[in-house]
């Protein structure tokens, strides 16, 4: 017994050494001409001509400068990103969304950024990408998430259509009379998730987390609350898991049907709604005393180890402030440009489907940024998550599902 | 017992005979119902990947549907013209046909030298191979990719099949092959004056050709479906595998389902291929070397 236990430590080891030993780096070659490589997610699973316009339009501008474009799915993006971080390997210029940000930047990894037209940017998405009042990335792009309704099914229900000063009330009595309308017809869709959550919360007047972010204040009767009005839902005027919903596209496939009155989605379900054969328009999420919209945005930061970072900081500001993304993007409904100019934007306010484009930019009014934690990000979501679900399914009632949620997300957090 | 049987099998011989074949009939019709009710089962999932890649511009819908709707190639056409999708399927053949030959060739050494060599420590190194089985890959992800940056490998095919080219399964699998091959047959041939490359190429390995195919099935399909070390070390568009470039076709909020499954079709059928061609051989293999 001694022995085989001795062979297999034995052979343990030796595998760990045989598999994982590592040496020196390479050094990185030098050229006359700069190229600088870009690592990115964004124009994955469509938009790689439309990123293609952008790189050729900047090495046009700037000879002598190329761009090494590698694209990548954004679901396995940050999988290779962290790789890249452990083994130094980061490409010049990298693309991050908000919620990894704060990692990165933290892992040093990032150049401080000399940014030389810091106001064509909207000032909530630049400060946003800044740690201690300097910019350690540039925002590329944002969506936001609005509330799309079917005009057709509110015209039958004799409603009024939803408006800015909508509350949760209002969305619900909206709800019951369209589900009220046929036993295929389903009044309000919003997922259940960390994403609807954490705004409901702020919607309600309420926190994910506390004011230091070293534990979880959603606990409370009026995250109880906001924790109900989001799972209530299903089964009521949504259908419910067994019916399918929470499987890829359901809702939008329900609402281009024709058998979803609302749906709480972002700006990116344009495209797949716009040839629908009934009315439908947009409106800013309702909330319950605040408003509270999410959005999404992405970002650029540049490696602290480019090789030319000046050369790769221009490609990040190309990318994030030029004329030329500002059209590539409103042309093709890529979702939006980061940029602070209203004038530029009229183009975008102009298009039709949806008619009230003007919701998109009033959701920023007031936004519910993502509570972000220094470690265990990932595992807050996911049991988040979980436990919502339990609750949407009936397993477990609200109050129970936030403090089994309590008790383990603390434990993750840390605190 | 035996008496009473025979005498009433002969009282009502032709009706005993009868209702067994009805009862066999019957047995065979189920099992026909419940076999094909099984195979319909498991082909719908790949009924409905081939029917929503003819489907133009329509979401993984609620129901799934027997007819695609909007029937077009447009899944089939986006995926081959914005995109460098069949040097994608090259390169994935490339790679996993190298692994392959490779996985087959050290493999059916070692697994020799693991059956047929006595040396000392033999226990204890075949011990070792079983046990990098034990590690997944992630833990090994960040060592193995500095060492192939060291290598200047990195975006390079060497460098994605490097890692792959040694597997312990395949040593494990062939080794249990040759153990079942009779050393009557090695002695013999020594006896013949044969040493032990020709042992190992004219007498072991011809009797070892069902384990061979699982073997050649077991990599090819693991290189074609391989997912994290391509994604890491192949950054390129133009190098990329199979997997990789279907992930790449799912954006960060949308997706365009009809192109997504016309490439999962794609990806498909070379394997449906491989093993249609060598399933006969497959069972065998798993059959004798792995329940031994």
């Amino acid at each position: 017994m001694k022995r085989t236990l001795t062979a297999v430590g034995l052979a343990a080891a030796a595998a760990l050494i045989l598999a994982g030993c590592a040496t020196e780096p390479a050094a990185p070659g030098a050229d006359d001409d700069v190229v600088v490589t870009y690592s990115n997610f964004i124009s994955a699973g469509g938009n790689e001509e439309n990123l293609g316009l952008i790189v050729e339009a900047f090495e046009a501008e700037n000879p002598g400068i190329t761009i090494d474009v590698t694209t990548l799915p954004y679901g396995d993006y940050f999988t290779t990103l962290q790789t890249d971080l452990a083994a130094g390997t980061i490409a010049d210029v990298v693309d991050t969304n908000y919620d990894f940000f704060p990692q990165l930047a933290a892992s040093g990894a990032l150049a401080p950024l000399e940014v030389s037209n810091a106001d064509a940017y909207r000032e909530s998405l630049i400060e946003a990408y800044a740690v201690d009042g300097v910019s350690y990335g540039l925002p590329s792009s944002f969506s936001a998430v609005v509330l799309y309704y079917n005009a057709d099914l509110f015209d039958q229900a004799g409603l009024d259509y939803p408006s800015a000063d909508w509350t949760w009330e209002d969305e619900q009595a909206a709800a019951d009379a369209i589900t009220a309308l046929g036993d295929d017809v389903w009044g309000s869709h919003q997922p259940v998730s960390f994403y609807e959550f954490y705004k409901v919360l702020e919607q309600n007047g309420e926190s994910f987390l506390n004011d230091d972010g070293t534990a979880v204040a959603f606990n409370s009767p009026g995250g109880i609350e906001a924790a109900e009005w989001l799972t209530s839902k299903s089964g009521t005027v949504m259908p419910t898991i067994e019916q399918g919903q929470g499987s890829p596209d359901f809702d939008t496939n329900l609402f281009v049907e024709g058998n979803l009155g609302m749906m709480h989605t972002g700006i990116w379900v344009f495209g797949a709604v716009a040839d629908v054969p009934f009315a439908w328009d947009i409106a800013v999420e309702p909330g319950n005393g605040t408003q509270a919209s999410a959005v999404f945005s992405n970002a650029v930061g540049v490696s602290a180890n480019a090789e030319n970072i000046e050369a790769a900081t221009l490609w990040a500001e190309f990318l994030t402030s030029s004329q030329t993304m500002v059209d590539v993007r409103l042309d093709s409904g890529w979702e939006l440009p980061p940029i602070s100019d209203a004038a530029q934007l009229a183009v975008y306010l102009e298009k039709s489907d949806p008619e009230n484009r003007q919701a998109v930019f009033d959701s920023l009014d007031g936004i519910a940024l993502t509570p972000l934690v220094e470690s265990g990000q990932q595992e807050m979501q996911d049991i988040i998550g979980e436990e919502l679900i339990e609750a949407q399914a009936g397993r477990k009632s609200v109050a129970d599902a936030l403090a089994s949620a309590e008790e383990r997300i603390n434990a993750v957090i840390g605190g | 017992m035996a008496e009473p049987r025979t005498l009433a099998r002969s009282g009502k011989a032709d009706q005993t005979s009868v209702d067994a074949r009805r009862r066999a009939s019957l047995g065979w019709l189920l099992l026909h119902v419940v076999v094909i009710l099984g195979a319909a089962l498991m082909f719908f999932p790949f009924l409905w990947t081939v029917i929503t890649s003819l489907s133009d511009g329509v979401g993984l819908s609620t129901e799934p549907r027997l007819w695609p709707e909007n029937p077009s190639l447009s899944g089939y056409e986006t995926l081959f013209s914005e995109r460098p999708f069949a040097r994608v399927v090259v390169n994935s053949f490339l790679l996993a046909t190298a692994t392959t030959i490779a996985q087959l060739f050290t493999s059916a050494t070692a697994a020799y030298a693991f059956s047929r060599l006595p040396f000392r420590g033999r226990g204890i190194v075949f011990a070792v191979y079983l046990a990098t089985m034990m590690i997944p890959l992630q833990v090994l992800v960040v060592p193995l990719f500095a060492q192939i940056r060291a290598f200047g490998l990195i975006n390079t095919y060497l460098g994605a099949l490097l890692p792959t080219f040694a597997a312990a399964f395949g040593i494990f699998l062939l080794r249990q092959a040759i153990n079942q091959v009779p050393r009557e047959l090695d002695e013999a041939a020594t006896l013949d004056g044969a040493g032990h490359f020709r042992i190992f190429w004219q007498v072991i390995i011809p009797n070892i050709r069902p384990a061979l195919a699982t073997l050649t099935i077991f990599a090819f399909m693991g290189s074609w479906n391989s997912f994290l070390w391509p994604l890491i070390v192949l950054r390129d568009a133009e190098l990329q595998t199979l997997p990789i470039a279907l992930a790449a076709l799912q954006g960060q909020y949308t997706t365009a389902w009809d192109v997504v499954m016309a490439g999962s079709v794609v990806s498909i059928i070379p394997m449906l291929a491989l093993y249609i061609f060598a399933q006969k051989y497959v069972i065998q293999g798993v059959a004798s070397s792995g329940i031994k």
